[in-house]
């Protein structure tokens, strides 16, 4: 009977994680739309949080699947950059098919997600030490390859693949769906997704029971990364330009998003519908804060305390459980 | 236990050499080189189209007067520069132009160079403490800002609202510039300021926060921004919102992607800081300290508007 309660408890533990999380959510929406009544709530606003959520939010997917693992990926940004650099390369007026840029960015995305992959599974160097390598270099690469400067000049079609809509809907925010659907149901509904929660949670257990550990760390790290060359794809052509420092900090802020979600940093726990919540927070604050006219140095100092603050709930929520 | 210590003293000796040698190696470059043959050239960053144009104008003007010029990517990272210019006047150098990280940080650094005789030119951004260095080749941003605003001004009518995307808070440039877009505003009092803040130089900053300007409610008439990058960013959500028409966008640097905004018709203007010029004139400031001749301390270079009438001669 002990143990029963002990399990409920932890299901209500994690539930109300969430739950605050959302609540939270709900509050500082209300707090913004009060403080601008006629800006904050239009749909054409909204449309627009949803925009700028998705970038972040795509990353923040392939993140998500990184830190239940038990990891940590840093080069997401950089990668997004090269990404970027070689997808306009490729897709200036009259040269290329448009799925020729599209194929190149998620190759690239994955060539450095395998790169990562073997090093943690095979080198067994800590997720933070060989992303931060690859962070690094890979920017070094897409300075190169960019000659230092934006990659301008792309094609029409190429620009609306991140610019367009669909039925009124920004198909930034279309893409962001897909791959949230996508990696909710690789989360909760395959045995992979069930084995990425068992590596993070106790990875010696994982082993021991048979998972291939070091095939599915590879397998999660190219996730990533090509999400990060999706997304990097997305940023050239939202900004019509391939820049090689572009998504500087972009891998802080899908950390955040999936923090702010209720992840535990210390992996194996935590749900998908937490990092959409904490891509759209992030989105929301952004929005709501420069509509106010806010500087975006107050705005750092609320994005941090924001995560220190999720990461709060989560460690006091963990600790009622034992 | 014999060799052990043998060996002890035979290490410490050696390093002990190599150190003396060291010490004294400083000073055998110098003096009596008749001919001023190397030089150097330490720039903030090589990540855009600007510093990319400045470093190929310095390495042309040094090809041209036919010495060599090593250029040293100081990765935005003041502590990285002054590092690499004390290594740079320790090995011994004929002279360096330094673009600075930090208008302060690197004056040590700078002092100590001229302090062992060796001339610096600062380009592009000044010290805080001018006197430290050699000469000055460059601009007045203050200028710049003031040519740029005056024009949005004058496409208002002198009325309208105005938004403005800065660059990173205290670098010289955004000081610089804020400076001169002020003297213009505080000219011309039926132009209001609606919304000012920091895009750091990039693209998608700029995008996004142009983005959630235009649907806060306030009218924006220009939107003036302190880069062609920003601008450009800018650009993209006008054009997203279908109010290109109504909003004009004004850049500042002439980038190849801004000079063809501006050709085509979307850019309302840009502005060139001559950066070549800058770059040439650096290089032959330098050669002609270390020749022994003297330069007036300070060369300003100007700032020309670019609007869709004049850009065919940048093209």
């Amino acid at each position: 009977m002990k143990g029963e309660s002990g399990i409920k408890k932890g299901k209500l533990g994690e539930n109300i994680r969430e739950l605050g999380i959302l609540i939270a959510f709900i509050v500082i929406i209300a707090f913004l739309m009060a403080l601008s009544p006629d800006a904050f709530a239009r749909p054409s606003n909204l449309i627009n949080i949803v925009k700028q959520a998705s970038i972040n939010g795509i990353l923040a997917c392939g993140m998500m699947l990184v830190i239940i693992s038990g990891g940590i990926d840093l080069s997401v940004g950089s990668t997004a950059a090269l990404a970027g650099v070689m997808a306009a390369h490729f897709s200036h007026p009259g040269e290329y098919p448009l799925f020729v840029p599209i194929v190149i960015a998620l190759i690239i995305g994955a060539a450095v997600g395998v790169v990562n992959g073997i090093g943690v599974a095979y080198g067994e160097i800590p997720p933070f030490i060989i992303t931060l390598g690859t962070m690094t270099a890979v920017r070094g690469v897409s300075l190169i390859a960019s000659g230092g400067a934006p990659v301008f000049n792309v094609s029409k079609p190429f620009e609306y693949v991140a610019s367009g809509f669909l039925f009124g809907i920004p198909l930034l925010a279309v893409y962001f769906l897909i791959i949230v659907l996508i990696s909710a149901f690789i989360l909760t509904r395959t045995v992979f997704g069930r084995r990425v929660y068992t590596i993070g949670g106790n990875e010696t257990a994982a082993k021991v029971s048979g998972i291939n550990v070091r095939k599915m760390k590879i397998m999660v790290y190219t996730y990533a990364g090509m999400l990060a060359g999706f997304a990097g794809m997305l940023l050239a052509s939202r900004t019509v330009s391939g820049s090689p420092t572009a998504g500087s900090g972009y891998e802080l802020d899908a950390i955040a998003a999936v923090i702010i979600g209720g992840i535990s940093m210390a992996g194996g726990a935590g749900k998908w519908y937490g990092t959409v919540i904490g891509a759209l927070m992030i989105a929301v604050i952004g929005n709501g804060l420069d509509i106010l006219g806010v500087s975006s140095h107050y705005q750092l100092i609320i994005k941090g305390a924001i995560i220190v603050f999720a990461v709060l709930i989560d460690i006091k929520s963990k600790s009622r459980n034992v | 236990m014999k060799t052990r210590k043998v060996l002890s003293i035979v290490l410490v000796l050696l390093m002990m050499t190599a150190i003396l040698a060291a010490c004294g190696g400083g000073a055998k470059e110098e003096p009596a080189a008749q001919e001023p043959k190397e030089f150097a050239f330490f720039i903030s960053h090589m990540t855009n189209a600007f510093t990319i144009e400045l470093s190929d104008a310095v390495k042309a003007k040094a090809a041209e007067l036919g010495v060599n010029v090593t250029v040293n990517d100081g990765g935005k990272d003041a502590a990285k520069q002054i590092s690499q210019i004390e290594t740079t006047v320790n090995q011994g150098i004929d002279g360096i132009i330094i673009e600075p990280v930090s208008v302060d940080a690197i004056i040590p650094a700078v002092k100590a160079a001229t302090e062992a005789g060796i001339p610096v030119v600062i380009v592009n951004q000044q010290i805080s403490d001018p006197s430290a260095a050699s000469a000055y080749v460059g601009v007045a941003n203050k200028d710049g800002g003031a040519l740029e605003m005056t024009k949005a001004v004058e496409d208002l009518g002198g009325k309208g609202n105005v938004a403005i995307l800065l660059g990173p808070m205290g670098s010289d440039a955004q000081i610089g510039r804020s400076e001169g877009y002020k003297a213009v505003i505080d000219a011309n009092p039926g132009v209001t300021v609606v919304f000012e803040s920091t895009a750091n130089w990039t693209t998608d900053e700029a995008l996004k926060l142009v983005e959630n300007w235009l649907q806060s409610g306030k009218e924006i008439n220009a939107i003036v921004a302190q880069n062609d990058g920003m601008a450009l960013g800018a650009l993209k959500a006008v054009e997203d919102a279908k109010l290109q028409d109504k909003i004009k966008v004004y850049g500042l640097d002439a980038t190849p992607d801004a000079l063809a905004a501006v050709k085509e018709g979307r850019l309302a203007a840009t502005v060139s800081q001559s950066t070549t010029t800058q770059g040439l004139e650096a290089m032959n400031t330098v050669y002609k300290l270390a020749m022994g001749e003297t330069v007036e301390p300070e060369l300003l270079v100007d700032f020309t508007l670019i609007t869709s009438e004049n850009v065919d001669e940048f093209l």
